[in-house]
């Protein structure tokens, strides 16, 4: 890849900034005496934080902060792109190749290419450059806590919106119609600011990339035109020699000599891909002079050597055992257990130490990397003896409670309420007596079915004429109950029925869910709603902040929530013309089968739902919402602006 | 056994509902009661009370009932009476062989249990009857007319509700057919756990309001009944509401405000009568809305936004003097709550209350109301 270079002035020159081959270091180079020596040189290690303009911005500019070794200060540089139209492309590309050189000089490392003779120091080191490198471009470990970056960050904001519907709607719509005094830029940061969660979410979700795979398995010719052809990546390659070190090996012998082609197409035909392969070798496969020499590779060697240097802990060192293994005299273990036999059977070894050399460049999964290497404390805890220690100290912190007694007395300087004040109108004596005789009353006469007063054949008129005469338990008054508590289970059904049934119906019609809105009505009102909620969100935070600063920002708010409930009203009054469009058409229908029969129908016109009236209904808790956020800031202005007069 | 005989058991299961165990609470404020007459005098509650039981009886052999009284100072049993009460009743009426004592009718006194069994009269119904009357009239005969006050204890009721329930969890439990640990053939959701074999539940039927002063002891076996998935269903006769409603809504019980008081059986019987196991098939009348509301441990007034203190919970209407949380004695920081709202441009110096380095902050919740 040719090193990124891009036209750029410096200080008010014309020239071109571009980075080294080695990306060692950055130079600029003005243009004005043709072939000059650059003028500008930075060495990649002293830079310490590069900037670059927005992507909205019309002007492109690269701002470099270069620390010289022996001066504290940072100087720096500022570079604008003056192509006529590729300079954003150029500064991105000069960015990118700067940011990687940064990085690769900050971790110290390369990519996780280990040489042949493979030990524990080297997985660790391919551990600890895979962790430095999990959080992405930056180099800092936080990058997925650093709130302000995320909500800066505009790429990810674009693609998670992209992602996620619903919200990308919402803010569309907030967008469109917020107020000219409040700048967009402000609107999202505030939008932002509320759903960083996912943001974050959403980076680390993109941030996953395939890992290791078994790259050999998945190269497969292809034939084309009676040839065959074979088309192997970059990224394959270096999957290749990471997994196998022994091409690596045999690659670097042999490639000055050979030319790649050649190299890769007798690789492939060989049998010493078969073998890496792990598949059996035949006797009619084609040899080949160079790679067979390769055949004899002991792979158990460097597998052995590789286990002996990581660290057993010794409760179950096996090896350590050997005294006490079974099979020495006893049954011979089974065909695939067996030492030997390795060339017929081949693939069993090839893929365990395959996928052992895979995993072992992926961080593991349930061991801290951040603990010593050794025996962790998990391991320790197993193997520690428990019974022979004490008990272990309770680590709580105490929470003071003061005088509980303060809560189970009653505090007689408390309010009275007005059923306090009638009880204490009643005389006590009086009313005891009163609730003992009538006690006395029931207990002589025991029998129930007069006493509950529940008479059949009663007519209600008798009672409704003299509501004083009638007693506890007549028609009325049961039928009443029975009515409050058909309502309430009415209700309550509404509240909980499962709207998922309605929703799955592949009908258009007006569901009792959406209290008879047709569906985009029902979107658009949903939509309103979450812009409002939103306004609303943000005009509290900058209220009740009091921040002095920020005054101007909650009297375009208002004007925000005023034009807010104009929207709530566009939507009830569009939502009542369809229903008089509903109406109409039963209208219609009422006619026709007049017409048709000759038979009137009566159609009760106000009991079709939807329209306003359930616009109104569903948003009230808003509007009054509204009001309120109106009223409080009102009455703060009008307190404000007096003082201020009078001051 | 099973595991070490190879023989299969058939352990017997029965498919019959589980019995149920109705416990209620009867507020005995004589107040209210005297307040509600004219539209529903407590005999006929009583008597309304009584068919429901005697409903609640019929369902299942098995379904028990017990009644404790809320009066304005104490809770007691109404039925069933604890063993040394019984005795001197038994005594007294036993003397006389079948004689009804009588007495005056200027005195306020109580008609002794007759002995003399009403053949009509199914004899568990009839006993119900009997030892609630004979209990309520001593309750009251026992009220001195200065023990008056416009609350009463529902806390200790419901308290006395649980252990009740408790102990009869536990005989339930032992004596059941089925074995704790059943076969992974007779359940199929879990193997572990039996159908339990007795399905509490409690009823309250409140008059009066005014629980502000209880309101930590009241959520507390509102927790435990939680807990125990034990329904508590409210019956409000009258009076304030206060935190019942949180009362029935946390536990999945009925709450119902009775707006027509004299068909209280209607209510009674449509409203409260399924058990658990009904209850799942049903949509319950309970109300719509909820009151969340809380009291505030410092003047006990019901707030609806308020300060919270971080460290126990405590929820207080305004911050506390010297900031310090009043339950568990830290030091407590205020945040920007209660800036005046700047809408002037105007620069203002912003107030705040630092306490100390090691300050806590104490934050604000608002509840909706």
């Amino acid at each position: 890849m040719a090193p990124p270079r891009g036209s750029a002035a410096y200080k008010k020159k014309d020239g071109t900034l571009a980075i080294s081959k080695d990306n060692q270091s950055v130079f600029w180079t003005p243009v004005a005496p043709p072939r000059s020596k650059p003028a500008l040189t930075l060495a990649v290690s002293t830079i310490t934080n590069l900037q670059q303009t927005p992507a909205s911005s019309a002007k492109v500019m690269l701002k470099i902060f270069a620390t010289a070794p022996g001066i504290s200060t940072p100087e720096t540089h500022v570079f604008s792109f003056t192509s006529a139209t590729t300079a954003r492309a150029e500064a991105d590309a000069i960015k990118d190749a700067l940011s990687r050189a940064i990085q690769t000089a900050k971790t110290g490392s390369t990519l996780p290419t280990t040489p042949g003779a493979a030990g524990a120091s080297s997985a660790s080191m391919a551990v600890a450059s895979t962790i430095s490198s999990v959080p992405g471009a930056g180099s800092d470990t936080d990058g997925w806590y650093d709130d302000a970056r995320l909500r800066q960050d505009v790429e990810l904001q674009r693609s998670l919106l992209k992602a996620n519907e619903p919200l990308s709607r919402t803010f569309v719509e907030s967008l469109r119609t917020k107020p000219d005094s409040i700048t967009s830029s402000q609107l999202t940061s505030q939008f932002w600011s509320t759903r960083i969660h996912l943001l974050r979410a959403h980076a680390i979700e993109k941030n996953q990339t395939k890992g290791a795979y078994n790259v050999l398995s998945s190269i497969k010719p292809v034939t084309v035109d009676n040839a065959i052809k074979l088309s192997i990546s970059k990224e394959q390659i270096q999957l290749i020699f990471n997994q196998h070190p022994l091409v690596k090996r045999v690659y670097d012998e042999n490639v000055p000599k050979l030319s790649e082609e050649a190299f890769w197409s007798r690789f492939f035909q060989s049998r010493l891909f078969k073998k890496l392969k792990g598949e059996r070798i035949s006797e009619n496969d084609s040899t080949d002079n160079v790679l067979d020499k390769y055949l004899q590779y002991d792979d158990d060697a460097e597998r052995a050597k590789r286990l002996l240097a990581s660290h057993v802990p010794h409760i179950i060192d096996v090896e350590g055992n050997e005294e006490n293994h079974s099979q020495r005299k006893g049954n011979q273990p089974d065909l695939t257990m067996r030492p030997t036999s390795i060339d017929r059977v081949p693939i069993i070894r090839t893929l365990n130490a395959l996928s052992e050399k895979i995993l072992s460049h992926v961080a593991p999964n349930d061991v801290d990397p951040s603990l010593p290497i050794g025996v962790d404390e998990e391991t320790f805890n197993e193997l520690a003896l428990r019974d022979l220690q004490g008990d272990a100290e309770e680590n709580r912190v105490i929470l003071n409670i003061k005088d509980q007694s303060r809560f189970f007395s009653s505090d007689k300087e408390g309010s009275v309420s007005a059923d306090a004040l009638l009880y204490a109108k009643q005389d006590p004596v009086k009313v005891l007596r009163s609730i003992q005789k009538d006690l006395a009353r029931v207990s002589s006469n025991t029998n129930l079915s007069t006493a509950i007063g529940v008479n059949d054949d009663s007519d209600t008129s008798d009672d409704e004429s003299n509501p004083e005469k009638s007693h506890v338990g007549n028609k009325s008054s049961l039928s009443a109950a029975s009515a409050q508590m058909l309502s309430a289970i009415n209700e309550q059904r509404a509240q909980h029925d499962d709207l998922s049934i309605a929703s799955s119906s592949f009908s258009t019609v007006q569901t009792s869910s959406t209290c008879g809105l047709s569906a985009t009505t029902f979107d658009r009102l949903s939509l309103t709603h979450a812009t409002t909620t939103e306004f609303l969100q943000h005009f509290w935070s900058a209220f009740l902040s009091g921040d002095a600063t920020r005054a101007t920002e909650v009297a375009n708010l208002v004007e925000t929530l005023n034009r807010a409930m104009d929207r709530i009203k566009a939507v009830a009054t569009d939502a009542e013309a369809e229903r008089q469009k509903e109406i109409d058409k039963l209208k219609k229908q009422v006619q026709d089968f007049y017409e048709r029969t000759g038979k009137k129908r009566k159609v009760d016109y106000e009991s079709i739902p939807g329209g306003a009236k359930a616009v109104n209904c569903l948003l009230a808790p808003t509007v009054k919402a509204i009001g309120v956020a109106r009223k409080d800031y009102e009455k703060a202005l009008k307190e404000q602006s007096e003082d201020a007069n009078g001051a | 056994m099973n595991a070490v005989d190879g023989s299969d058991h058939y352990s017997k299961t029965s498919d019959e509902p589980p019995p149920s165990l109705l416990t209620i609470i009867l507020d005995t404020n004589p107040n209210a009661w005297a307040l509600l007459s004219p539209t529903l005098p407590l005999s006929a509650a009583i008597a309304n009370l009584l068919v429901f039981i005697n409903a609640h009886l019929a369902f299942n052999n098995a379904n028990k009932v017990a009644i404790i009284a809320s009066h304005t100072q104490r809770a007691e049993f109404l039925y069933p009476l604890p063993a040394h009460e019984i005795s001197p009743h038994i005594n007294g009426s036993n003397t006389h062989n079948g004689d009804v004592e009588m007495a005056d009718g200027d005195e306020p006194t109580v008609a002794e249990e007759t002995s003399t069994d009403d053949a009509n009269h199914y004899r568990p119904f009839r006993q119900i009857q009997s030892t609630l009357l004979t209990s309520l009239s001593t309750l009251l005969k026992t009220t001195s007319p200065t023990s008056l006050t416009p609350t009463t204890s529902i806390a200790g009721a419901l308290t006395l509700a649980l252990t009740y329930i408790n102990r009869c969890t536990l005989n339930a439990s032992t004596t059941s057919p089925n074995p704790t640990t059943t076969t992974p053939s007779d359940n199929a959701l879990n193997p572990d756990t039996a159908p339990p074999p007795l399905h509490p539940r409690i009823l309250i039927l409140s008059v009066s309001g005014d629980l502000a002063h209880q309101y930590i002891p009241i959520m507390n076996t509102i927790f435990a009944c939680q807990r125990l998935s034990i329904p508590i269903d409210i019956a409000k006769i009258s009076g304030d509401t206060v935190f019942l409603q949180q009362a029935s809504d946390a536990t999945h019980g009925t709450y119902i405000k009775l707006e027509h008081p004299r068909g209280l059986l209607q209510y009674l019987m449509m409203g409260f009568l399924p058990d658990q196991s009904c209850r799942g098939f049903l949509v319950a009348p309970t109300a719509v809305g909820v009151d969340f509301r809380a009291a505030c441990f410092c003047h006990r007034r019901v707030v609806d936004v308020g300060f919270v203190c971080s460290i126990c919970l405590s929820i207080f209407c305004s911050p506390p003097e010297g900031a310090i949380c009043l339950t568990c004695g830290t030091h407590l920081q205020l945040g920007e709550y209660g800036e005046k709202p700047a809408v002037v441009a105007k620069k203002k110096k912003k107030k705040r209350d630092m306490v100390d380095g090691k300050a806590k902050e104490a934050t604000v919740r608002s509840r909706p109301g």
